[in-house]
Formats: C-alpha cells, structure tokens, sequence
C-alpha cells in the first residue's frame, strides 16, 4: 500500500476511535453510575430479564440516576445472573445470583446509600482498599483471556464500546501491511485451528492466498453441535465484534471479498447480536466497500445453520450453503482449493478468529509465549456436569485436567468421588482419575484417547454410568450421522444396538470384543470425521471402565446405579416414618403406597425409578434406597383394598 | 498413457481416470456399488473399493484416487479384506436377503461381492437390523423397497444425468435415509418421463417397475453387461 | 379439517407466495426461504416445498430431500405451546430424559408429537448452550433451569391456568355485551 492512502487509513481510524472514545467516556464517566448486567443466553435463563426491569423500577422509584447497561458472558454461569455496578468512589463490584429483590436492596443501600452490601458481593473488578478482588479465586487468577478478555464487560451491541476498548485496531493495524506479513505472524504464532483437529491456521491460509483463482471466501464456522460446548455462542453474544475483526484480517490476508457467518438456527440471539453487529461495523466504514477509505472490500453475511451437526464439518458446512443435503465429501480437494461454489475456501472456527486482533495487535512471537510450545495460546472450555463452579473458562495450553477441575472450577459437589471426565463431545473420551495431570493440550489428549474437540469438558461423579455415557454419545452421533457412508450409517447403528442391550441388562459374553471390533473398523473406514471419531467414547470406556461393563454383562449390576434397568428403589421400612406423606406426593407415577402398619412402600411394576422421592424423603429419616440389580429390593405386596 | 502396479502386475491406463477405473478396465475387480463409470466426484459412500497404495499407512477408497506414475497398489491384503468384510457385513445387516423371490437374483451385485469376498449371505456377528420404514410417497409406476436398498444413489445421478434435474432423491438422514419420490395422493409431482434408467441401474434389485407386465422386471429390459453395469449410455 | 383452519391454510399460501416473489430464484436461497417458512408458521408444509421447487426451478423431491435432512424443518403444524426439553451432555448426566419422560406421561405424547387439540408438542434439543443450568427445559420461549420431574406438572399448569383464565375473560366479556 502506498504512504499517502496508509496515512489517510490511520487517520480515518483515529477519528472512529476518538469518537468511540467520547461516546464510551459518557457511559463510563466519573460522574456516572453505571450497572452492568450479563445478558446472554444463560443470563437470561437465570433471570436477568427480571432483575433489570427491578433495577429500572427501582432507579425510577428512587429517582436516582443510573444508566443501566446490556452486557454479554462472563461465563461464570454458576453465579448468573451477574451484575456489576460501577458507582463513582467505588471500585467496580461484581454482584452474584442477584434476584429482583437484590437488585432493589442494591439500589437502597448501595446507590442511595453507600453501603456496597458485602454479604451478596462476588469481588472487586480493580484493586482497591475496600473490597477483595475477584482475581483472589482461582477461578479467575487462574484463567488467561485472550479470547474471552472484554466478553461480559462491554455492551455487545455497541460497536463503539468495542473500539474505546481497543478494538478494530488490529484491523487497522493489518491494512497498513502487506498480507504475507499478516499471514507470517499468525504462521509464527503457532495458532492452531480451535475447531478440534488443531490444524496450523496460518498454513490453512497461506494454501488460500497462494490460489490464483479469483472471488475466494473466509467462513467463520459458529456451527456448535457439540451436545455441552456453548463457548462459541457466548462469544458471539457477548463480544462479536472480535470475531467478525479476525475475518476481516483473514479475508484481507488470503484476498477474499466474501465472508459468511455459520451459526446454528438453534442460536437465534447470537444470530441476531452478529447481524446488529455486521450492520454497525458496516456504518462506520470497518466492512463494506473500501474499508478505511482503502482499496480493500468486504461483505459478511450471516447463514443460519438448520440444526445437523454434521455440517460442523466443513465440506458438509459448504454443501448446506449450497442449499444441498448437508453430507461430508470426501477430502481431498480440501476447500483451501475448492471450497464453497468451487472456490479457495478458508473456514475457520469463532475461537481461531477472534484470536487474531490480539495477535496482529502483539505479534504472533507474544501469543507463542502463551501456553505450550506445540499448542500455543489459550484454550476455551466450557465445564458442565458434576462440578461446582461450571461456566467457561478460559485457560493457557498446559494446564493440568486436575487444576482446572479442582482449583479453578471447584471439583465435585456434595461430597461425592470424582470418576472421570468426558472432553471433545462425541468425538472426544472418557478419561478417569489417573489422567487427571493430564496437561491440556491438543497432542496430550489425543494421545490420552480424548481429543481438544470442540472444548466441551462434561465432569462425572461417582454416580455416573460409563456405559450410559458412552451409550449418550452413540445415540447423539447416531441421530447426527448423515448416512452417507456405511460405517457410520449402520455401523454406528450396531454400536448403538449393543450398548443398549448391555444398559438393559441383555449383555451377552463377545459382546466387548464386538464393539471394539466394530470400533476399529468405523474409525478406519468412514468417510468424514464424524465417523472416524464416534467410536472414541465407547474404546475409551471400555479401556478404562471395563470391569464397568463386566459388570452390567455378567452380573446384570450397574455399579453406578444409573441405568434404570438394573436398578430399583425401595423404602426401608425401619427408617420410614410411620404417617409421613412426602414422598407419596412426590411420585409422578403413584407406585407408592401405605402398607398395613401405616408405612410407605414402592409398587415396583409402577416405579419409573426418576428418584424423587429420594429426594423428597425428609433427611432425618432417610428411609430410600436404591439397589443394583433390583432383585436386592424386597418385594412388598400392596394391601388389598378395603 | 500412465503406468502403475497393481498386485505386482504392471497396468496402462490413461491419464486422469480413476484408480478404481483402471484396475477395472483391466480386469481387476474391486468390490464396489456406489461408483460408475464417468461419475464426476464419486461420492466414495458405499466404502468398499479400498486398496493399499504405497505410501500411505491406510487403505484408501480407490474411487477418490486419480492414478499417478509408477503408484504402487495391492488390492488383496489383509487391511483391506477386513474394511470390505465389515463393510459389506454392515450393508446386509440391512439388507433383507430373500435371494429367491428377487428379480435381481443372479444379476444382484451383492451376490456378487459375497462370492468374491467368500463372505456368506447369512449374518454371524451381527444382529439384522430392522429399519421401520414408510414408503411416505407412492409412485404410479416405480417401486421401491427400501429393506433392499443399500442407498448407493446410482438412481438419483442417472435420473439427474437424464433428466436435469432428480425425479427422485434422498430423503431424511442417517440411519433412516431412504430413495423418495415427492408426491401428493400418489401423484408424483414432479414428471417421470419413464425413463426406467433408475430401475435399470439398480444394483440390488430394490427400484422396480410396476403394473405393467412387460416392464414389471426391468432386468429384463435393460442390457447388463456381466460386471451387472448399465450399458445403456447415459445423455 | 374446519372451515377456519382451511382458510387459515389458504392465508398462509397466500403469504408463502407473495414472500417467494422478494427471494431471487437461486438455489443458495433455498435454506433461507425453508426457515423463513419454519419461522413464521413453525411447519413447512408440503404444499409449500412444492412452492419453493417451483420457484426456484428445482424437482419438488429434491427440496423434499433437503428440507428433511435438517432437525430444524417440521411438516406438521406445532402445538400453540412447543415444548423443547435439552438432552445435551450435561442435561443427560442431570437427568434430562427423565424430565422429557414426564412431560412424555403427563401429555400423553412422545417426543416430535403434538397432543389432539394442537396446545402443546415435544421435541427433544440437542444443547441449548445453557449447560450450567442443566437439565433445561424450553417452553416457547422461556427457558427453564434446572428442572425436576416434580416441576413438570406445575409449568403445564400454569399453561391451563392460563388458557382458562382467558377463555372465562373471553366469555365474560360476552356475557357483558
């Protein structure tokens, strides 16, 4: 690029950010008090709608004046709905599990008044003298944000707060050089792809800039099928200006004028926030023609995904595009080379992308300095399941499974053993207490038998049936197999079939050697990934779990007590308190009963064995079992009527 | 012209084609269903035409491999045998084997692969699997049997290659995919021009011809050259 | 099939057809005009594939074939009510199907189906990225966190509490005039 357009670039954006500046400076002035409220998806379930009309009514009521602010995921989601209140001569405080009627008794006391209210306070977002910071837990001391570093701070519909942060430098950074130079620091940061098979993302675009042909693409792929993994819709919820600032870099460093947005129709407030912010960055001149007042076009658009979780693939992705059935073909030509309408195609996962800005911003050696020497930078996981503090976390390559279980997330609840835990989605393992340090990393897991996948990490307690779980991801790749191929088609049929028997107590001896068999086969034979990683749940199950499934073929017991075939309740008449009726009300089937001496019993044949009234049962008496195989429960008759 | 060695003989074949093609052409057989001659991007779904090729640790569905120079292949190892025994086990685990009442009995190119991986037709491992299907849309004059059909999709590339665009298509997903034609009260809505090029391509006998009695077995219509392909050329 | 749902039918061609005039007739059009159809009318019926083929040139099987390859299309109309209940990982290891099972019982449907008088359906979801709230259930558009068996019963109450409640309104106001 020549000298004269370079300045007048760097002049076009100074302006956009001094206004950006202006505009952030009146909401996060000196004189003004501001609440922030985590308004995402899980938020929202938690009830943020709710406590921002209190907060609003409240402020109207007291006649206060405080702006009250929309913002994204922090992904503490054990804590939503999460406010921070930002009042002047206070360090900004984080608020956790706020209900309406907390939001009212923040406004009294705190913005009326100025008492902070420590009992209901999370931490401190800055240092300060009066209140601990947040960053004394280690679940957030330990995290390293890179991806996630302004999700859940700023208003994602704001484009200006996204610039005042510092945003959309990088991109203006990136049009003064020249597109080798882009794609040289994203070689020499070592990034690899986040979408789960770890490929290097400088390489996969410097294949697309080296083709010749003309009208080539960059797809932002925002298809998270994975069944636990929801890190990619909190990103673009909460900061999609991030990404869609990565595909601009991309599609200026491979020569795409093209860009598409895939994200799943199951997303539609995702959906929406990146349309607003298409729409916004286009406005100031960021997309669209001549970006920056330079030579560089660009147009990004949204597509809906309709919900296939096999187009997470990318040659499917393409097809479903195409308005075709969305069924994987066969690689190679990969989409480097021949991509969506037959053209050099660079697809890229949301984590990839919105890696970028900071990147380019610090150079591809700072991100090396970040996690491990093989996969450098920070990994995205969204912890579900058996775990105390479950939400996303955002960590450096390296750390071990048993510090982001116990340190950073809290370990198990409820006193309960820890068993194993299940990463990469249907793709990924089973991995049990000996792989706990484990460092995460894209080569570790995988050779652990897990992969990275897409980052969902589903924790499991001791109650927890590993063949139930292996069962769980055979059902969901099954559903989700596309039937192009055989193996995958029937062959993950078969795996199915036999881990359903074994659940149910219709096992039979072989049938181990059948599964791992069938497993090896598919894993060889299938046509797209899909296939070739399906089988990972059940061969690492059966690895580490096998006395597990021994166990449910030979003796008709399932150790964890899960699967409900081989399971039954009963009361223990001892313990069971006579004229108590909580569990009676509890049963959603009414298997329960009086017995003669006023007592409670359970109609096996009507039990759907949903274990509510075990939870019913009042603590003192404690009077529900439950027993593997269910002949150990003792048969009481009903009495009979009258 | 491009040489290769295939099981330790050496083959010419012309440049471009496909291994599969070439090792046909030249007499070698390779279990294959989903495949034919002249398909552009071979869809490679019915996974049976592995091979090893020097070079590579796994075998590759020699469908999808354009042939090179001096390639090395051997079709007969073990490798190989065991993808195509399980995958032609999976196939007739979904098949429903009723050989006698079959109009393509003898012609039927799973027959064929059974005998040629001496592999029987009854199923040992393996529990058949029963598909609930629906024939959701009836057609005047074509039937279909989904418990036969290996879903190959040589119907759909023929239909389209006739008529422009498929009369008839995939439907649903996954396990329960299936051959489907739209209609509404029987009545396809898109025009058939019975072409019957469907009924003829089917490698196993589950598209047919009905009502009619001269067309009720279109093995008898169209000309099978002994491999059990189509000759009738296609537009 | 009563004579108001039959022009409520005809309403809704209408509206498909004068929608498919504002698509270009390019087959990359083809998934966005299914899901502003599933959108709009929560089914695509098939009448209107048939629409959508011609517009777009297409054989009507061939739309068919696509349309059913996604979860997200249905060919039936939805209940007034959709239930979605998430089996994703986390809902499973908390007891998602057993929260979907009494919804099941308590409705008298299975998952996909709509009860007789078209107020609720069930669908099964794969994840809703609401994990940390797991099991979750969908109820239009609310989405409800950690869901017990014995909360099942009350949110369909409320449903009935409400309808009940409006179709007293509705019949007060009747009475008054």
């Amino acid at each position: 690029m020549n000298l004269k357009s370079k300045e007048t670039l760097i002049d076009v954006f100074a302006s956009i950010k001094t206004e950006a500046e202006k505009r952030f400076g009146k909401i996060k002035g000196d004189s003004n008090q501001n609440i922030f409220i985590g308004m995402a998806t899980c938020g929202l379930a938690s009830g943020a709608i709710e406590v921002k009309r209190a907060f609003e009514e409240a402020l109207a009521e007291q006649k206060i004046n405080a702006r009250v602010i929309s913002v994204g995921c922090l992904g503490h989601c054990y804590a939503e709905p999460l406010v921070i209140i930002d009042k002047p001569g206070f360090p900004p405080i984080l608020y956790h599990n706020v209900t309406p009627g907390k939001a009212n008794l923040l406004v009294k006391a705190f913005l009326r008044g100025d008492d902070p209210v420590f009992e209901h306070v999370l931490g401190a977002m800055e240092e300060n003298e009066l209140i601990p910071t947040v960053m004394e837990f280690p679940r957030f001391n330990q995290e390293k944000r890179v991806v996630m570093g302004k999700c859940g701070l700023i208003d994602p519909e704001d484009i200006y707060q996204y610039i005042a942060q510092g945003g959309y430098s990088a991109l203006a950074k990136a049009l003064t050089l020249d597109p080798e130079q882009i794609i040289f620091e994203v070689l020499e940061s070592g990034l690899r792809g986040r979408g789960g098979a770890g490929f290097l993302t400088g390489k996969k675009w410097q294949f697309v800039e080296d083709a010749e042909e003309k009208g080539k693409f960059v797809i932002c792929n925002a298809d998270e099928g994975d069944p636990g993994a929801y890190m990619d819709r909190a990103i673009l919820e909460s900061n999609p200006h991030q990404v869609i600032e990565g595909i601009a870099i991309c599609a200026y460093a491979v020569g795409a004028k093209r860009a598409i947005v895939y994200v799943r129709a199951e997303y539609p407030l995702a959906v929406k926030i990146v349309q607003k912010a298409i729409e916004q960055a286009r406005e100031l001149g960021l997309l669209g023609k001549g970006i920056l007042e330079t030579q560089f076009d660009l147009d990004v658009t949204v597509f809906q995904g309709s919900g296939a979780f096999v187009c997470g693939e990318e040659t499917a992705l393409i097809r479903s595009i195409q308005g075709q059935r969305g069924m994987p073909q066969p690689r190679p030509p990969y989409p480097a080379q021949t991509g969506l309408w037959g053209k050099p195609t660079v697809i890229n996962n949301v984590k990839t992308l919105a890696s970028i800005p900071p990147i380019i911003e610090k150079g591809g050696k700072w991100l090396k300095g970040i996690g491990t020497k093989k996969s450098p930078g920070t990994a995205i996981f969204s912890v579900v399941g058996n775990i105390v503090h479950a939400g996303l976390v955002e960590i450096p390559m390296g750390v071990t499974l048993r510090s982001l279980v116990f340190d950073i997330c809290g370990g198990v609840p409820n006193q309960k053993r820890f068993k194993a835990v299940q990463i990469g989605g249907p793709s990924g393992g089973c991995l049990p207490e000996q792989f706990l340090d484990t460092p995460i990393d894209f080569d570790s897991l995988t050779e652990a038998g897990a992969m990275m996948g897409s980052g969902g990490m589903v924790v499991m307690d001791e109650n927890a049936c590993m063949i139930d779980v292996a069962r769980y991801f055979l059902d969901f790749t099954q559903h989700e197999s596309c039937g192009k191929c055989t193996f995958c088609r029937i062959g993950t049929k078969h795996l199915l079939d036999t881990l359903e028997r074994i659940t149910k107590g219709k096992g039979r001896d072989g049938d181990i050697e059948l599964l791992e068999d069938l497993s090896i086969d598919i894993k060889e034979g299938s046509l797209c990934g899909l296939g070739k990683t399906a089988p990972n749940p059940v061969l690492t199950t059966i690895e580490y779990f096998r006395d597990e499934y021994e166990a449910h073929i030979q003796e008709k017991r399932c150790p964890a007590m899960m699967c409900r075939e081989l399971t039954a309740y009963y009361i223990d008449l001892d313990k069971c308190a006579r004229g108590c009726d909580a569990c009676v009300g509890s049963c959603p089937t009414e298997s329960i009963f009086t017995t003669r001496d006023r007592k409670k019993a359970i109609d096996q044949t009507l039990c759907v064995k949903c274990g509510e009234c075990m939870t019913a049962c009042p603590s003192e008496y404690d009077a529900v079992r439950k027993v593997s195989p269910p002949e150990l429960a003792p048969k009481i008759a009903r009495p009979e009527e009258g | 012209m491009v040489t290769l060695i295939v099981d330790n003989k050496e083959i010419e074949t012309q440049e471009g084609s496909t291994l599969l093609q070439a090792c046909l052409d030249n007499g070698i057989y390779i279990p294959n269903l989903c495949y034919l001659n002249g398909i552009e991007d071979p869809p490679g779904s019915c996974r049976l035409c592995f091979v090893e090729i020097e070079g590579y640790d796994q075998p590759r569905t020699s469908c999808r491999v354009k042939v090179q120079q001096g390639m090395v292949v051997r079709t007969n190892t073990e490798h190989v045998r065991r993808l195509q025994k399980t995958a032609f086990e999976l196939l007739l685990s979904t098949h429903h084997v009723e050989c006698r009442n079959c109009p393509a009995n003898k012609k039927c190119e799973l027959q064929r692969i059974a005998k040629f991986l001496h592999f029987g037709l009854k199923l040992k491992r393996l529990e058949p699997l029963e598909r609930d299907i629906e024939v959701e849309h009836e057609h005047p004059f074509l039937e279909y049997i989904p418990t036969r059909c290996v879903l190959c999709g040589k119907c759909v590339f023929v239909c389209r290659k006739r008529n422009g665009q498929p009369m008839l298509s995939f439907a649903k997903r996954g396990f329960d995919t299936v051959i489907s034609f739209f209609g509404e009260n029987d009545k396809p809505v898109d025009v058939c021009n019975e072409c019957y090029a469907c009924a003829e391509i089917c490698p196993v006998g589950a598209l047919l011809v009905k009502d009619s009695p001269n067309t009720s077995n279109p093995w008898k219509r169209g000309s099978f050259n002994d491999k059990g392909k189509c000759q009738t050329p296609l537009k | 099939m009563n004579l108001s749902a039959r022009t409520e039918e005809k309403v809704m061609f209408d509206h498909i057809a004068s929608m498919l005039r504002t698509y270009e007739k390019k087959r990359e059009n083809l998934m966005a005009i299914l899901q502003e159809i599933q959108g709009k009318y929560g089914y695509v019926a098939p009448p209107a594939l048939q629409m959508v083929a011609k517009h777009l040139g297409l054989s009507s099987c061939e739309v068919y074939g696509v349309a059913t390859f996604y979860n997200q299309f249905r060919f039936n109309p939805p209940g007034k009510h959709q239930i979605r209940v998430c089996l994703g990982t986390a809902c499973h290891v908390r007891g998602g199907d057993i929260i979907l099972e009494n919804f099941e019982r308590k409705l008298e449907i299975k998952a996909g189906e709509t009860t007789p008088d078209r107020e609720f359906s069930i669908d099964r979801v794969a994840c809703v990225g609401c994990c940390a709230l797991a099991p979750v259930a969908i109820v239009d558009d609310t989405v409800y966190g950690h869901m017990a068996p014995s909360k099942v019963e009350g949110v369909i109450l409320g449903f009935e509490i409400e309808k009940e409640r409006k179709e007293r309104e509705k019949q007060d106001s009747e009475s008054q005039e």
